[in-house]
């Protein structure tokens, strides 16, 4: 396994490569299809309330509305499957750290934040490659994913649903889909927003995601641990 | 000073003289007015001398002690009457009921958009117009006459008159006079009646029914189930056709209704004849309708007009309860949290230390 790309620019500033073009590539088309479902789908969930009510008119309709929230939510669940497919291949293969996947650390990361926020710890956890909150945003949006997809699919053929499940599936998969679809929204709303836009140590932007680049600087400040493993040479100095 | 005084008062006496007179004169000229215009007697007795059977029907009436018969017969002021043409009775009453909108305007226009209408238009001079159900002469008060209203209707939709005496609303209205159950324009309407097949009047369906159960007092009254409507709108169909009713845009999609499920003219009680087996058999045939390859695994999809318990319906009520749980708690812990890291960020927790 490989560590990540350092790139020394015309500056002599230093970046390293934090994600490949795919997961930058992988990340637009989210926000693309989150934003297309969320439009098409909210108004349906919220149709009393009246600006909801609106913009289901500017949509044109309940019927195009779901043409258009069905033929996302589709390339959307093609997306979610590559994205499985390319982690399933990456374990098989050993080519992929899963350097998202939470772990007993990241517990112990989140009570010593706690303390550190209410004044118990003079300094933050030292985070890797991904922090815990960055882990729970990941975790969260992908099981969100999973449950979306899986109860869009019963949603859209509730008799080929039901000839492998019994019935109920299909009015727990409405219940499932109209509330997760909330959580998500809301999750991105509050969590990603604040983390990405918000926090003081981000703000206005936190731009990584899109350039594929943290500098040198950034990382040692939110990811010592990686850090230290990357330029090991900084740390006895 | 004084003389000035003098002076008015002598005016004043001349002045309600003239008073005087002008209110007797106008009390002598309102009272012959009244006479010759309100009190129909005077000119109708001179109808009642030719017409006398139309003239007795018409004092009972409810347009008895208000109009004349000119009012409506405004073309037939003079004796002998000026001689006109007509192809029959029919088209003479069609001519005539013109005349309904010279004081019924909203009802004669809302009946210009009924299906009669169209029908009258595109030639069918049998179908409904104003005196086919009020009558003519004989026109009574509408509301008085409820369970008159299915005569009315019959006269022309006997099959269908049939029918919904069979039904548990026609049958309750037939056999115990009830005065809560639907007649014919309770769904229908009276004047505006829409096409039986007209897109928004299935797609509205669910608030014709909804009138009555939708209403928590009356259902109970007869110990029907109070959760028809909500139960309905929580589900799939019922939120979409409430979608439908609320939007701008025109739906041609006929997604289930009320009648799709529970017959139109034909509803019978659920509680009559059938076991659980059945009842959901049933339903299979329903779903059928529309979706064409159903199965009774599919069916039962349809969790009844019930809200979803532990017992009758365990998945769906986990999943419920399962984010009406968690949708809180998350979003109070993320919120925390971000207002936990803003307020040591502006290292306010440090003096907790201090």
């Amino acid at each position: 396994m490989h560590g990540p790309k350092i790139i020394h620019d015309e500056n002599g500033k230093i970046f390293i490569e934090r994600f490949s073009l795919i997961r930058r590539i992988e990340h637009i088309l989210i926000i693309l299809a989150f934003l297309i479902l969320a439009i098409t789908g909210m108004p349906q969930k919220f149709y009393e309330t009246a600006w909801l009510g609106d913009l289901m008119d500017l949509i044109g309709g309940l019927d195009r509305a779901r043409t258009i929230h069905h033929l996302t939510g589709i390339l959307f669940s093609i997306q979610l499957m590559l994205h499985l497919l390319y982690i399933v291949i990456g374990i098989a293969l050993k080519k992929i750290s899963l350097s998202l996947l939470p772990r007993m650390q990241d517990w112990r990361d989140l009570s010593s934040s706690i303390k550190y926020y209410f004044g118990y710890k003079k300094t933050p956890p030292q985070y890797d490659t991904f922090d815990y909150k960055q882990k729970f945003e990941y975790v969260s949006i992908l099981s969100a994913a999973i449950i979306m997809s899986i109860s869009g699919i019963v949603l859209l053929a509730p008799v080929f649903a039901t000839t492998f499940f019994s019935g109920q599936i299909v009015p727990a998969a409405r219940i499932a889909h109209s509330n997760e679809a909330l959580l998500a929204i809301l999750l991105i709303l509050i969590w990603h927003i604040y983390g990405a836009h918000f926090a003081p140590e981000t703000f206005p932007m936190d731009k990584t995601i899109f350039t594929g680049l943290i500098n040198k600087d950034d990382l040692k400040a939110k990811h010592p641990l990686e850090y230290n493993r990357l330029f090991p040479e900084d740390k006895k100095n | 000073m004084l003389n000035v005084e003098i002076k008015n008062r002598k005016l004043d006496h001349r002045k309600i003289k003239y008073y005087i007179m002008k209110l007797l004169l106008s009390i002598f000229i309102s009272s012959f007015t009244l006479s010759l215009m309100g009190e129909s007697s005077v000119l109708n007795d001179s109808c009642r001398n030719c017409h006398l059977p139309q003239d007795n029907t018409f004092h009972s009436s409810a347009h008895g002690p208000k109009l004349l018969c000119t009012d409506c017969h405004n073309d037939y002021g003079g004796f002998p009457h000026e001689k006109r043409h007509f192809e029959n009775k029919r088209q003479y009453s069609l001519d005539k009921v013109k005349t309904c909108q010279r004081c019924h305007y909203s009802h004669y226009t809302r009946a210009l958009d009924s299906v009669h209408y169209v029908q009258l238009k595109a030639g069918n001079l049998d179908a409904a117009m104003c005196t086919d159900c009020h009558g003519h002469h004989d026109i009574k008060r509408p509301g008085a006459t409820r369970t008159d209203i299915t005569k009315r209707c019959a006269k022309c939709h006997d099959d269908i008159d049939k029918v919904y005496r069979q039904s548990i609303h026609g049958s309750a209205m037939a056999n115990e006079n009830n005065q809560d159950v639907p007649v014919c324009t309770d769904c229908h309407t009276s004047h505006e009646i829409k096409e039986h097949n007209d897109s928004s009047f299935h797609i509205n369906a669910y608030k014709t029914c909804g009138r009555c159960h939708g209403d928590q007092e009356k259902m109970e009254r007869y110990g029907l189930n109070t959760n028809i409507l909500t139960s309905y709108l929580d589900d799939f169909h019922g939120a979409s056709n409430r979608i439908y009713s609320q939007q701008k845009q025109h739906s041609e999609k006929l997604i289930a209704a009320c009648y799709d499920c529970h017959g139109v003219h034909d509803i019978k009680s659920k509680k009559e004849s059938q076991t659980h087996e059945e009842a959901r058999a049933k339903i299979v045939q329903m779903c059928k309708k529309c979706h064409l390859n159903a199965t009774p695994s599919f069916s039962n999809a349809w969790l009844s007009h019930y809200p979803p318990t532990l017992k009758s319906a365990p998945l769906v009520w986990l999943v419920k309860w399962f984010y009406r749980i968690m949708i809180p708690l998350a979003i109070i812990g993320l919120i925390l949290h971000i207002l936990l890291h803003i307020w040591r960020a502006s290292s306010r927790g440090d003096r907790l230390k201090k």
